[in-house]
């Protein structure tokens, strides 16, 4: 019963869209460069593209512009590659030959109806934090503390039975 | 191992293009300083003039851009699904199991279990190291903990042994479809 490693995204969709804008960038380069090595002239964007860069220096408002967005650009893909993704899925207690997570909504569900069960409970709103949740009851009959010593008692078992690996610090509040 | 391969390319691209961006930004390294133009005369003098060996450099290397890319995108597109595995049938001679067969079966068993609505399970994986990804639907008053001990004691255990496998390592993640609250009075 040790804690597992955490659930990490395979980036499929940032790696084909990366993949992508490479091909067609180094595509067009090349198929310019060869065309010109061949004795055609050059495409009309290249040749724009040249006069604008022999004109501008990097104090151009243009320049900087497109600066901060390359840079940005940058760092969504180092955040990318670094974080591990897949945030809406918990993961479990580690059973023999299985590794397993709970959808974060599905935890909240399963809350959801238990805290439903206590009686003098109206109406639930879980919001399944990966290190709290928070719930909020409204109340319409009972006295609301103990209405909430029930609540608590009852998420007490109900996170216990999600099989978290971490599980989650209950935060709990009930109104009329 | 594609997620290893596509976090490294993914963070190399981004290291280069917040360099670039911060070279534009500050004028630094490769650029001549704040008021100098992109592109100097000096630079299209040196590797401007089409007889020298820089040009060969840049298409081999946009070349080489180019075949890694497509290789880098077809491989996002490729499902590892393994077709069929082959079990020792103890006797000397192997049989070969389909995939599917075995994902119907091990599906069949979790979806019987106590508490469990529907399960999809798909094999990966290569033939000497097989593993599987298990999708498990649970009814509304499920207790998650418990679909889940039922399943790694009874289901993978058993599948394990028919399939004559010491090891199978899965990945099951639980779902619950939404639905409304019901107020019990």
């Amino acid at each position: 019963m040790t804690a597992p490693r955490r659930f990490r995204s395979a980036r499929r969709i940032p790696a084909a869209l990366t993949a992508l804008a490479v091909l067609a960038l180094a595509g067009l380069f090349l198929y310019d460069l060869a065309a010109v090595r061949a004795g055609r002239p050059a495409m009309r964007w290249r040749r724009e593209l040249a006069g604008q860069l022999e004109r501008q220096t990097p104090s151009d408002t243009a320049v900087l512009v497109a600066g901060a967005l390359l840079a940005l650009a940058g760092a969504v893909l180092l955040l990318l590659a670094l974080a591990p993704g897949v945030r809406g899925l918990l993961p479990m207690r580690a059973e023999p030959g299985v590794r397993a997570g709970i959808r974060r909504k599905a935890a909240a569900l399963v809350l959801r109806d238990r805290a439903m069960e206590v009686s003098g409970v109206r109406s639930v709103r879980v919001r399944m934090g990966r290190g709290r949740v928070g719930i909020r009851a409204t109340s319409h009959f009972r006295e609301l503390d103990d209405v909430r010593a029930d609540l608590d008692a009852v998420l007490a078992t109900g996170i216990e039975e999600l099989g978290l690996a971490h599980p989650p610090r209950p935060r709990v509040r009930v109104r009329r | 191992m594609l997620g290893a391969v596509n976090r490294i390319l993914l963070g190399l691209a981004g290291l280069v293009l917040l360099a670039a961006g911060a070279c534009l930004l500050t004028g630094s390294r490769p650029l001549g300083g704040r008021h100098a133009p992109l592109l100097t005369a000096e630079a299209r003098r040196r590797y401007g003039h089409p007889e020298g060996w820089w040009w060969w450099v840049l298409l081999a290397a946009l070349a080489v851009c180019v075949l890694l890319a497509l290789w880098w995108l077809l491989a996002q597109l490729r499902r590892s699904r393994l077709p069929a595995l082959p079990v020792d049938t103890g006797d000397g001679a192997f049989a070969l199991l389909r995939g599917r067969t075995l994902e119907a079966a091990v599906a069949a068993e979790a979806g019987a279990l106590d508490g469990v609505a529907g399960c999809k399970v798909a094999l990966r994986g290569r033939r000497d190291s097989p593993a599987l990804r298990i999708a498990l639907e649970l009814e509304p008053h499920a207790v998650p903990a418990d679909a889940l001990s039922g399943l790694a004691d009874s289901v993978l255990t058993h599948v394990r042994t028919s399939a004559g496998l010491a090891e199978l390592p899965a990945e099951a993640r639980l779902e619950i479809s939404s639905h409304h609250a019901r107020r019990v009075t």
